[in-house]
């Protein structure tokens, strides 16, 4: 059991259809997150992270229907086919979340220490005075002084940081074994960020928890993250640690990614490097690699077939034929 | 620079009534500020520091309670009517938001045609014109003009907001956050076009962001910010190789790096602790009591802006030390 990922998917696909569009924004990723270990995903906006972790979780707006196939295992546990009554059950509780809109995750018109204690009601079937106590110690946790007042205080009377403490606390609230954490240091400052990431961090060690971490930035990924999955239009373009992926990047996406980061070096008013092209829309999959408009290696080949994920050394997986086995060979 | 500058922002405060009766948030505080003719300069600090209600300021979006806006060296609270609508179109706002600051009904064309009616353009083949002039120089082909604005991606969106502030011709773009909801790959594609901006159009621009790297390249000047007042000021390489002011030392070595082996080495958070309440903002230097180097001096008296070099200088009693390098705010942090 200690070696069983947590979290373990595989061939995810995700299908959305709504009146008047379908797409398909994961097609066929697999990844696993083990207890304690943490996972980062990162990608083009659009590129499927949020669907990807939250539609197997019944967690998209009204108006879509989701169609899932492919296997999502918590615990052992097969979610995709799971009946919504028993997905709702996991959901703040084996699972807690943090959105990627900030606006929308705390209440304006309620005290804090209500919204917290709410959810220590909801999935601890606790008594409103044991979750009052809860909420105190939650507020503890995510490292926030004077925590007594602070439960009385609304969340306008927060500062950017705190705010997001709070959001980490009522994630916490159900003792969650797996943490998704959609974007949780975007809105920050690079100060408050290194705080928060601790905080998450520090968590996540004392919980034993699993956690997923969505970003677009690789400061981010390489400071919290274990492992990372690169997406690219609804795939995993390269998969592996964050120690071998950001300092010896493979995919041509990947490596143009990091390319694309300012460094010190660049002088001041030197034109910013980035990729060129648009990433394409994701309405119809795609017969070859989705990446070769953009890419400066392809090959005639790589418009034709779908690049499998491929080990190269280590644990690191690579979808570019062209980088494993030469241009000849793809 | 021996231009006059085209923005003067004098002693700008904005106070916002506070939910504790009878008290006020000082938002922002005695802010001082210049932008010359075709500069790019960056504006950071810690979230909540005032840096949106500054910009918010600037153009009229939020009401100062004391201080001035000068346009050109004109005074706007000076102005009414159709010349103070003239000159507030001189200066234009670009929400770090592509989604929610045009309107998804709306074509392309559309969505820049409105503003160019609003500026006073009543021949429709000028103002034909006009858009494709304005769509080529944000480096979207014309083809785009007749499609809805939700039909495309978050940077060509972006790039209709910029047409769409540029229509009116502005001399000043306050720009707050204008990339970070974008790609790394798209941001860069808007980074350039601002810095051509620049350079073609000779449009200001005050850049609001916290990507400290990407304002370095960007910014020839930067102002650091902390809870309402600028700490620090100086050209940005100048600024970026030598911070002088404890909370510039530790904004700036809190950047993460891409490197794994130099994040994961870190001790930990860099800044502890809360930014104050702007409402009960601390007596004398505001940034005294996280500071590593706070003396009892420092609640005595606001410091004096030092200064350290050719257009650098920060308000610390210790910003020359800091600034020669005998003192460091990040030496006590590491012990
Ligand atoms: N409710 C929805 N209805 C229809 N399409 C949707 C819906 N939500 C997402 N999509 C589509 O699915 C794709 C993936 O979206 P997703 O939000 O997962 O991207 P992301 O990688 O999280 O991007 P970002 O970095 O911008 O948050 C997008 O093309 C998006 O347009
Ligand atoms: N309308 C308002 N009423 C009361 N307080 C406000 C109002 N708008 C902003 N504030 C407060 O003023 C302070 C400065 O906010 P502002 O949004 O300008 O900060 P910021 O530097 O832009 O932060 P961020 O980096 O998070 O965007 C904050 O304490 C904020 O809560
Ligand atoms: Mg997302
Ligand atoms: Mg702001």
């Amino acid at each position: 059991m200690r070696n069983e990922p947590l979290l373990s998917v595989s061939n995810l696909t995700v299908n959305l259809l709504t009146a008047k569009s379908a797409v398909r924004p994961v097609d066929g990723v697999s990844y696993s997150v083990r207890q304690g270990e943490c996972l980062a995903i990162v990608g083009e906006s659009g590129s499927g992270k949020t669907v990807m972790n939250f539609a197997p979780l019944g967690l998209m707006p009204t108006g879509v229907t989701t169609m899932l196939s492919g296997s999502v295992k918590l615990e052992g546990r097969e979610l995709i086919g799971l009946p919504e009554a028993e997905i709702q059950k996991l959901r703040g509780k084996s699972v807690g979340f943090i959105f990627q809109d900030p606006m929308s995750a705390l209440n304006p018109v309620r005290r804090i220490g209500r919204q917290i204690a709410e959810m220590a009601e909801l999935h601890l079937n606790m008594t409103p005075k044991a979750a009052e106590a809860r909420a105190l110690e939650l507020v503890k946790l995510v490292g926030i002084s004077d925590p007594a007042a602070r439960l009385r205080q609304y969340p306008h009377e927060l500062s950017g940081g705190l705010r997001q403490r709070v959001v980490i606390a009522i994630a916490l609230a159900g003792e969650p074994k797996l943490l998704i954490a959609d974007e949780p240091t975007t809105a920050l400052d690079v100060t408050v960020q290194a705080q928060i990431l601790r905080l998450l961090k520090d968590v996540q060690k004392r919980l034993n928890m699993a956690m997923v971490l969505i970003t677009h930035d690789m400061g981010v990924v390489a400071g919290a993250a274990d492992n990372i999955v690169v997406m690219y239009a609804a795939r995993a373009a390269e998969r592996g640690p964050v120690d071998t992926v950001l300092v010896n990047p493979r995919h041509p996406y990947t490596r143009g990614l990091i390319n694309a980061i300012p460094r010190r070096e660049d002088p001041v008013g030197a034109e910013f490097r980035g990729l060129p092209g648009l990433p394409p829309a994701l309405a119809a999959p795609f017969k070859g690699c989705a990446f070769t408009p953009r890419c400066d290696m392809a090959v005639p080949a790589c418009s034709l077939a779908r690049p499998p994920l491929e080990q190269v050394d280590g644990n690191v997986f690579v979808a570019c034929p062209v980088v494993n086995h030469g241009k000849v060979a793809a | 620079m021996n231009l006059s500058p085209v923005l003067k922002v004098e002693n700008l405060q904005t106070r916002f009534k506070s939910v504790q009766r009878g008290k006020f948030v000082h938002a922002v505080d005695d802010v001082s500020i210049e932008l010359f003719p075709g500069e790019i300069v960056g504006l950071v600090g810690e979230s909540g520091c005032g840096k949106s209600t500054l910009g918010r300021s600037i153009v009229g979006l939020e009401k100062a309670t004391a201080g001035r806006v000068l346009l050109d060296g004109v005074d706007l609270s000076t102005l009414s009517g159709a010349a103070l609508r003239k000159s507030r179109r001189a200066l234009q706002y670009v929400f770090q938001d592509p989604y929610s600051s045009l309107n998804d009904r709306q074509t392309v064309g559309e969505a820049i045609d409105e503003a160019l009616i609003i500026d006073g353009l009543r021949d429709p083949t000028a103002r034909e014109r006009r858009t494709k002039e304005l769509l080529d120089q944000v480096g979207l082909v014309s083809v785009v003009k007749d499609r809805h604005t939700r039909e495309l991606s978050g940077g060509q969106r972006q790039r209709v907001a910029i047409a769409r502030s540029l229509a009116v011709n502005p001399r000043v773009l306050i720009c707050d956050e204008p990339v970070s909801a974008l790609d790394l790959s798209i941001r860069a594609q808007v980074m350039n076009l601002f810095l051509r901006l620049q350079k073609d159009l000779g449009v200001a621009c005050l850049f609001i962001a916290h990507d400290l790297a990407l304002v370095r390249q960007a910014a020839s000047r930067t102002y650091v910010m902390y809870l309402g007042k600028i700490v620090e000021h100086g050209p940005s390489q100048e600024l970026y190789d030598h911070p002088s002011h404890p909370y510039a030392q530790m904004l700036l070595a809190s950047a993460p790096e891409v490197d794994p082996r130099i994040e994961k080495s870190r001790r930990g958070p860099l800044m502890i602790g809360e930014i104050p309440s702007p409402t009960n903002p601390p007596s004398g230097c505001r940034f005294r009591t996280r500071c590593p180097l706070a003396v009892d001096a420092c609640a005595q008296a606001l410091p004096p802006a030092i200064s350290l070099s050719a257009d650098h200088d920060a308000s610390c009693l210790l910003a020359a030390e800091l600034h020669r390098g005998s003192r460091s705010a990040l030496a006590i942090q590491a012990a």
